[in-house]
C-alpha cells in the first residue's frame, strides 16, 4: 500500500477507513436482518409510517440491500454507487427515527434486527455520523486502485 | 462546470446505484421464495399482528401437563434465567428467556408443525417471564403454546422428574 505524492495524502486513506467501517456496520445489520425477517417486519410496522401491503417486501429487501452495499464497499466494484446508496439509505432512517422520536414513540429501532434497542436521541447521532461518512465515501474515495496501482 | 457536465459526472454512480438496487431485490425475492422460513411478500397485516399481541395465551393444568409429559408430547420451555436453569428445571425442558425466542423459532416451528405442544414454565405464581416467553413465541408463529403458572413450584411439590445442570 502506498501513499501517493499529493497535498492531501491521507483523505483516501481516511476514506478507505470509513467505507470499510460501513461495510462491516451494513453487513452485521444485513445478516442480522436476513436471519429474522418477520422480526423486522414487526419493527418496521412499528414505525407506523408505511402501508401493510410493502413491509414485508421492504423487510425481505432492505436487508439484502444493506449486504450487497457492504460487499460493493469492501470490494470497491459500484462502490460510488454504494456510497450514494449508503447516504440516502442513512438520511431515510434519520427521518424515520426524527419522525417517531417527536412522536414520543417507545419502539425497537430495528437498526440490528431483532436485538436492537429502543430508539432515542443517540440513535439519530449515531445515524447522522453514518450518513457524513457515506457522504465523504462518495465524495473522497479512490478505490482500492488508487492504493495497490 | 455547466449543469450538463455535473450530471454526466453523476450518471456512473446513480448507474451502479440502480443495478444494486435490481440484484438487491432479485436476490431477496428469490431468496425469500426458497428459504423454508420465507415470509408473504405482500401478506402483512397489522390487523393480525394486533390480534396476536391481544391473543388470551391459554394455560394448562399441572395434570395436563404432566399428562403430556408422560406421552412425550409436550415440549416443556422454562423461561427463567440461566442460572436458575441449572439449579434445576423439569427433566427434558429448553431453557428459553423471552429475549431469547427468535432464535429458537424455527427449530420449534419444525416440532409445532409435528403435533407437540409447548408448555412455558417459570417460578411463583405472579412470575411474568413464562407469558413473556409463550407470547413472544406466539408472534413468531408457534401457535400451540399454553402456561404451566407457577410452573416449577408445583412440578416440584408434586415430585415429578427434574434435571439438574445445563441440559
Amino acid at each position: 500500500m502506498k501513499l501517493r505524492n499529493s497535498p492531501r495524502p491521507f483523505i483516501p486513506l481516511f476514506a478507505l477507513i470509513c467505507r470499510l467501517t460501513l461495510a462491516i456496520i451494513f453487513f452485521y445489520a444485513g445478516v442480522e436482518k436476513i436471519i429474522h425477517p418477520q422480526e423486522f417486519a414487526v419493527a418496521i410496522h412499528n414505525y407506523q409510517l408505511l402501508p401493510d401491503c410493502v413491509i414485508n417486501l421492504l423487510a425481505i429487501f432492505l436487508p439484502w440491500l444493506e449486504v450487497l452495499i457492504a460487499a460493493s464497499l469492501v470490494s470497491g466494484i459500484y462502490g460510488r454507487g454504494a456510497a450514494l446508496l449508503s447516504s440516502l439509505l442513512f438520511v431515510i432512517f434519520a427521518t424515520a427515527l426524527t419522525i417517531n422520536l417527536v412522536r414520543g414513540l417507545d419502539i425497537s429501532c430495528g437498526c440490528f434486527g431483532a436485538s436492537s434497542e429502543n430508539i432515542s436521541w443517540l440513535y439519530l447521532a449515531r445515524d447522522l455520523s453514518l450518513f457524513c461518512m457515506s457522504v465523504f465515501v462518495l465524495i473522497y474515495d479512490r478505490g482500492w486502485r488508487y492504493f495497490f496501482a | 462546470m455547466t449543469f450538463n457536465n455535473i450530471l454526466s459526472k453523476l450518471y456512473p454512480t446513480f448507474r451502479e446505484g440502480s443495478i444494486i438496487l435490481a440484484v438487491a431485490l432479485f436476490i431477496a425475492v428469490v431468496f425469500n421464495l426458497i428459504r423454508p422460513a420465507g415470509i408473504n411478500i405482500f401478506g402483512f397485516s397489522s390487523a393480525a399482528l394486533i390480534r396476536e399481541q391481544q391473543a388470551i395465551i391459554p394455560e394448562i393444568s399441572l395434570w395436563e401437563a404432566y399428562s403430556l409429559y408422560l406421552k412425550n408430547k409436550g415440549i416443556f420451555i422454562d423461561a427463567r434465567d440461566p442460572l436458575s436453569f441449572e439449579d434445576g428445571h423439569i427433566n427434558g425442558a429448553i431453557n428459553i428467556y423471552p429475549d431469547e425466542a427468535s432464535f429458537h423459532a424455527s427449530s420449534l416451528k419444525v416440532k409445532a408443525d409435528q403435533g407437540f405442544i409447548f408448555i412455558t414454565y417459570c417460578d411463583g405464581p405472579q412470575c411474568p417471564l413464562s407469558k413473556e416467553t409463550a407470547h413472544e413465541l406466539i408472534l413468531r408463529g408457534i401457535p400451540t403454546v399454553k402456561i404451566l403458572v407457577n410452573g416449577w413450584g408445583i412440578w416440584l411439590k408434586a415430585g415429578y422428574p427434574i434435571s439438574k445442570g445445563k441440559k
